[in-house]
C-alpha cells in the first residue's frame, strides 16, 4: 500500500461526498430517526393494565383486593361483569387484559384463616406481556392479606436498571444495531455505484491495488460512520436521558473500531455484486436483519435455540451492543469487556482483508 | 525472423465467453509501437470486450494475450500501470473539478507530485480546457468530458493508449479536437488502439481491424480494406432515388443499398461484380458508374449475409395516411421560440422552426446538445419554460391530451418490453392508444406487415437483434396511423445495413404523408433527411436542406455533412465569445 494512492482515494472520496450534501443529510438524519421510533416505540414495560373484575363475593375482602390491584399502578379498572359469559366476551372484545374472578364465600374463608381460591384470567396472546401481567397479579395475590410474619423474606434487588425502564435498556442496544442498518448500505453503494458509472473501469486501469482502493473508501466512510454514532450516542444521553455509568471515552473509541467493522461489510458486500439495488438488498440482509434479530437488542440470545445461539454469536453487532450495553448501564470498563474489544478488532481486520480478496480489479 | 519493431499488443487465440456467448473469439492480433489501431464493427461484436482483455481487466477464457511484453491474466499489475484505458461513456468523476480529477488519475497513476503542474498546463492547454481548470466535471459539455478524460489517461504519458468509442456522440468540432490530441500523442512515440463507429475515424488509423461477431474477419490498412471492395460497389444518379432504392432491395445479390439525395450507392458480391441483367435494368432507371468503395462498403460486404434479411417488401411502399380533420392545412410541427430550462441550465434556448406535412426532418447534435428535452416537449411529454408548439395542429401545451392521439414517439433505446413477445408489445401498445379490438389487431397487422416483423411475433424481445428491436418500436409507435412521428435516436447501436433499411421505411412513411422528426448523431445520416436542424448546446444553429446550408456559408467547405456542422459550430463560438466579449 502506497500512502500517497490511499491519500488521492481518500481526498477524491472526501470531495464527492462534501460535495453531495442530500446524501450526507439523509445519512445523518436517518440514524437519528431511527433512534427515536424505535426509542419510543419499544417499551417493554408493562403498565395501565386494562382490568375486569367478576366479583360473586361483593364483600369487603374482595372489594379490598381489588383495590390492591389498581393501587399497584399496573392495573386500571376496566369493567365489572356479572356472569363468565360477560367476561370471556370483554377478553375476547380486547376491553380487558385481565379478568379476576373472585368466587362466593372469599372473604368467610379468609377470616376461617383457609386459603381463599382466586382465578386471574390472562390475555396470552401476546405471550411476552402476559408472563409479567401474570407474574404482577401473583405478586399481589401473594401478598394478600399483609402477612404480618412470614417465615423467609426476599428482598429483590434490581441493579443496573433499577426502575427497569426499557429506554435504558434499548438505547445502548439501539446504537450497535444503528450502525449496522446505514454505513453498510451507504458504503456498498459508495462502490457499487462506480461500477455503474463505469468510473470503477479508470480504477481498475490503473496501478491503484486493491487494498489502497479499498481503504480510500473505508476512511470517508467510517468517518461519516463515526459521526452517525456521536449523534446517535449523544441523543442517547441527552434526550432519552439514558444513564452513563461507564467511560464515554471507551464508548467512543470502541465505537470507532466498530464503525469500521460497519463499513467493512458495506465493502464486502459491494465486491459481490455490479448492481446498486442488489448491494442495497445484500446489506440489508447481511447486516441489519441479523443485527435487529441476533445481536441480543431485543431478544436475548440465552433463550434462543442451541444453534441460534451458535449463529448469533458469528455476528459482530451482538459483541457491540453486549459492550455499550456494560458500558452505558454496568459502567464496566475494559478488565471487564476485553474480549468483545478484541473481537470486534478481529472482525474490522477480517472483514477488510476478505474485501480486499473478493476486490478483482475485472470488469467481470 | 528478427522484429523490426517490438509487440505492443500480441493476442494469440484470443476468446472470452460470458455464458455460453462467445463475446470474442479466436482472435490474433499483432500491434507495433506507433501504430494507430481502429476496431470497427456492429455493435455487439466484441469490440468493448477486446479491448478490456488488452487493458488486462478482464480474464480471456481462452488463447492469452501480452501487453507491452506482460501476460495479461499473471501480470494483470504490470499492464495496468503502463497503459490508459478509457471506457465508454463519461467515467470520470462529475463532482471533481477539471484540476481534481487530473490530480486524482495522476497520483493513482504514480506520477510524481512535482511533474503534475507542467503536464496538467500542457494536456489542458491541448486540450483547450485551461478556462475550466476549476468547473467540475459534471458541469462541462460532452466533448469537453470526453477531452478531460482523455488528458486523464495521457498524465502518466502511457505507452499504450486504449480507447472505447472516444468520439461517440460527441459533437464533430471536439471529435476532430480529440484526434488532434491522439495525433500528437502518437508523434511522441505511443501506440493506439481504439474502437470507433465512425467510418472517417477508421480512415484515418493505420490499421483497421474489422469484428464481427466477435471474430476478427479483416484486418489491414485502410487502403488495403477498400481495395477490398474493388469492383462492388455502384451508383446510380436518378432524379427519383426511391424508385431506384426499391428496384435494388428486390435483388438478391445487392447486399447494402445507401439512399443519398441524388444517387443510391449500392454494393454487390466483389467476387461476382455486378451481374449484366441487372446493369441494364439499372441502366434504364439512371446513370450507372463504378464507385470508389469506402470503409462502410467493405464493412457492408464483409457482414452481408451474417445478418438477418427482411423480407424484400420492407417499407416498399406504404399506402397514404388518411388525414384527420384539420390537418391538411396545417405544418406538421411549427415551434414558437421554445425553450426549456432545467435549475439555472438551458437545455433549449429559443427554438422555433417548422417541419412540413410529410417531411423527414432530421436533428442533429451531439449528445446533451437538447434533441431529447426539444422532443419531449414537441411530445407533451415536458411542459416548455416559454414559447409554444403546435403539433399536427394540436397546441403542446393547452391540449397535450388531445396531442398524444396524434403523434407516435419512439424513445432512445426503443423503450419495448423486452420480457414480452413482438406480438405482446404490439397489443399492449395498440391498447394503449385505445384502438379497440378489431382496429388493433387490423393495426398490428398493418405495422407489422410494413416494418417486416411478419413470422417474429412470438420471440422474446429481449433475444430480438438491435435490428429487429428497432423496427419493432417503429411498428409500435405507427400503430394508431399518427400525423406525426418522432423518432429519438433510431439508429444508435445498430449496424450500417440495418440502418439503410430503417432509413428506408423512415422514408415510405414520410412519403405516405406522416411527418417524421429524427434525431441522430450519425452525421452521415442527414442524407437521408428532407431537411436539417443542427442543434449545439440547445441552439439551433443551422436549419435547412444541406445544400442551403453549405452555400450559405461564407468559406469553401467539403460536401460531408460533418465539415458543414463543423463550420457552423465555429461560427456559433465565435458568436458566442464575440458577444462574451462585449457583455463582460
Amino acid at each position: 500500500m502506497k500512502p500517497s494512492r490511499v491519500t488521492a482515494v481518500i481526498e477524491k472520496e472526501t470531495k464527492e461526498i462534501v460535495r453531495d450534501p442530500v446524501t450526507v443529510g439523509v445519512a445523518l438524519i436517518m440514524p437519528l430517526i431511527m433512534l427515536f421510533l424505535f426509542g419510543y416505540a419499544i417499551s417493554l414495560d408493562v403498565e395501565d393494565i386494562r382490568m375486569g373484575v367478576l366479583d360473586h363475593d361483593r364483600s369487603p375482602a374482595s372489594r379490598q383486593l381489588v383495590d390492591e390491584f389498581v393501587r399497584s399502578g399496573y392495573f386500571r379498572p376496566a369493567g365489572a361483569y356479572g356472569t363468565p359469559q360477560e367476561v370471556e366476551s370483554a377478553l375476547q372484545r380486547n376491553a380487558v387484559k385481565l379478568a379476576l374472578v373472585i368466587p362466593p364465600g372469599f372473604q368467610e374463608a379468609l377470616a376461617r384463616g383457609e386459603t381463599a381460591p382466586v382465578q386471574a384470567l390472562v390475555d396470552g396472546t401476546y405471550s411476552a406481556s402476559a408472563n409479567l401481567v401474570a407474574a404482577y397479579a401473583e405478586t399481589i395475590i401473594a401478598g394478600f392479606p399483609e402477612v404480618v410474619a412470614p417465615a423467609v423474606r426476599v428482598e429483590v434487588r434490581v441493579w443496573y436498571n433499577p426502575s427497569l425502564r426499557s429506554a435504558n435498556f434499548v438505547v445502548p442496544g439501539l446504537f450497535g444495531v444503528i450502525l449496522m442498518a446505514f454505513p453498510p448500505l451507504l458504503t456498498a453503494l459508495a462502490i457499487t455505484r462506480e461500477k455503474e458509472s463505469g468510473s470503477i473501469q479508470q480504477v481498475y486501469a490503473s496501478p491503484l491495488t486493491p487494498a489502497e482502493f479499498l481503504a480510500g473508501k473505508l476512511v470517508p466512510y467510517g468517518l461519516i460512520a463515526f459521526l452517525q454514532i456521536v449523534m446517535v450516542i449523544a441523543a442517547g444521553f441527552l434526550w432519552f436521558a439514558v444513564p452513563m455509568r461507564g467511560s464515554l471515552d471507551l464508548l467512543l473509541a470502541v465505537g470507532l473500531v466498530y464503525v469500521f467493522v460497519t463499513v467493512g461489510i458495506g465493502l464486502l458486500v459491494s465486491t459481490i455484486t455490479n448492481s446498486q439495488v442488489v448491494a442495497m438488498l445484500l446489506a440489508l440482509i447481511v447486516a441489519l436483519m441479523p443485527s435487529m434479530l441476533f445481536s441480543g437488542f431485543l431478544f436475548p440470545i440465552f433463550t434462543m435455540p442451541y444453534v441460534a445461539q451458535l449463529y448469533a454469536r458469528t455476528l459482530p453487532a451482538g459483541y457491540f451492543v453486549d459492550f455499550s450495553r456494560g458500558v452505558v448501564l454496568k459502567g464496566a470498563g475494559l478488565p471487564e469487556l476485553w474480549p468483545a474489544v478484541a473481537l470486534l478488532f478481529a472482525y474490522t481486520i477480517i472483514i477488510f482483508a476478505l474485501a480486499v480478496w473478493r476486490f478483482r480489479k475485472k470488469v467481470a | 525472423m528478427a522484429e523490426p519493431h517490438p509487440a505492443i499488443i500480441r493476442a494469440q487465440r484470443l476468446g472470452r465467453r460470458f455464458g455460453g456467448r462467445w463475446a470474442v473469439r479466436d482472435v490474433d492480433l499483432h500491434v507495433s509501437r506507433g501504430e494507430i489501431l481502429g476496431l470497427v464493427g456492429p455493435d455487439g461484436a466484441g469490440k468493448t470486450t477486446l479491448l478490456q482483455l488488452c487493458a488486462a481487466i478482464l480474464d480471456p477464457s481462452e488463447g492469452e494475450c501480452r501487453v507491452l511484453g506482460f501476460d495479461t491474466v499473471r501480470q494483470s499489475a504490470e499492464v495496468t500501470s503502463r497503459i490508459g484505458y478509457m471506457a465508454q461513456g463519461f467515467t470520470l468523476y462529475s463532482r471533481l473539478t477539471v484540476a481534481e480529477n487530473l490530480k486524482f488519475a495522476a497520483t493513482a497513476r504514480g506520477v510524481p507530485p512535482g511533474l503534475l503542474p507542467v503536464r496538467r498546463a500542457q494536456l489542458l492547454e491541448m486540450a483547450g480546457l485551461g478556462p475550466f481548470i476549476h468547473r467540475q466535471e459534471g458541469a462541462l459539455s460532452g466533448g469537453m468530458r470526453k477531452k478531460l478524460a482523455l488528458c486523464a489517461n495521457l498524465v502518466h504519458r502511457p505507452a499504450l493508449l486504449l480507447l472505447d468509442e472516444p468520439g461517440l456522440g460527441v459533437d464533430p468540432l471536439s471529435r476532430r479536437e480529440l484526434w488532434r490530441m491522439l495525433e500528437g500523442f502518437r508523434r511522441e512515440g505511443a501506440t493506439i488502439a481504439f474502437s470507433t463507429s465512425y467510418m472517417d475515424e477508421a480512415e484515418l488509423c493505420d490499421r483497421v481491424a474489422f469484428l464481427d461477431a466477435g471474430r476478427l474477419v479483416a484486418l489491414g490498412t485502410p487502403a488495403d480494406l477498400r481495395a477490398r471492395g474493388a469492383g462492388a460497389v455502384f451508383r446510380v444518379a436518378s432524379s427519383e432515388p426511391g424508385v431506384v432504392e426499391s428496384a435494388l432491395s428486390r435483388v438478391p445479390e445487392v447486399l447494402g443499398v445507401q439512399w443519398q439525395a441524388r444517387e443510391v450507392r449500392f454494393a454487390v458480391d466483389p467476387a461476382r461484380g455486378l451481374p449484366s441483367p441487372l446493369r441494364s435494368a439499372l441502366e434504364r432507371l439512371g446513370r450507372i458508374a463504378p464507385a470508389p468503395p469506402t470503409i462502410e462498403d467493405v464493412f457492408v460486404i464483409l457482414t452481408a449475409g451474417a445478418g438477418d434479411r427482411p423480407a424484400a417488401d420492407t417499407g416498399a411502399a406504404i399506402e397514404p395516411r388518411p388525414r384527420g380533420p384539420g390537418e391538411a392545412s396545417v405544418p406538421g410541427i411549427s415551434a414558437d421560440r421554445l425553450s426549456r430550462r432545467f435549475d439555472g441550465f438551458i437545455a433549449v434556448d429559443d427554438l422555433s422552426f417548422e417541419v412540413r406535412t410529410g417531411e423527414v426532418f432530421g436533428l442533429l447534435g451531439a449528445n446533451g446538445a437538447g434533441k431529447t428535452t426539444l422532443i419531449r416537449m414537441l411530445c407533451g411529454l415536458l411542459p416548455p419554460s416559454s414559447g409554444n408548439a403546435r403539433v399536427a395542429g394540436t397546441d403542446v401545451v393547452a391540449d397535450p391530451r388531445g396531442l398524444r392521439q396524434r403523434i407516435g414517439y419512439m424513445s432512445q433505446r426503443f423503450s419495448l418490453y423486452g420480457d414480452l413477445s413482438v406480438a405482446e408489445n404490439l397489443a399492449f401498445f395498440a391498447r394503449a392508444y385505445g384502438l379497440d379490438r378489431r382496429a388493433g389487431r387490423e393495426a398490428i397487422a398493418w405495422a407489422s406487415g410494413v416494418t417486416g416483423l411478419a413470422g417474429l411475433e412470438h420471440q422474446s424481445v429481449a433475444r430480438l437483434s438491435a435490428a429487429v428491436r428497432q423496427r419493432l418500436g417503429l411498428a409500435c409507435s405507427i400503430l394508431h396511423r399518427p400525423a406525426v412521428v418522432f423518432l429519438d435516436e433510431p439508429t444508435s447501436g445498430v449496424d450500417p445495413l440495418s440502418r439503410f433499411r430503417f432509413w428506408r421505411l423512415v422514408n415510405a412513411l414520410a412519403a405516405a404523408g406522416t411527418t417524421v422528426l429524427v434525431t441522430t448523431h450519425y452525421l452521415e445520416e442527414a442524407a437521408y433527411c428532407h431537411r436539417l436542424g443542427l442543434m449545439h448546446e440547445g441552439r439551433l444553429i443551422a436549419l435547412g436542406d444541406l445544400a442551403a446550408l453549405r452555400a450559405a456559408l461564407s468559406e469553401e467547405v467539403p460536401e460531408t455533412v460533418e465539415a458543414v456542422f463543423v463550420a457552423y459550430i465555429e461560427r456559433e463560438r465565435a458568436r458566442v465569445l464575440r458577444e462574451g466579449g462585449t457583455a463582460s
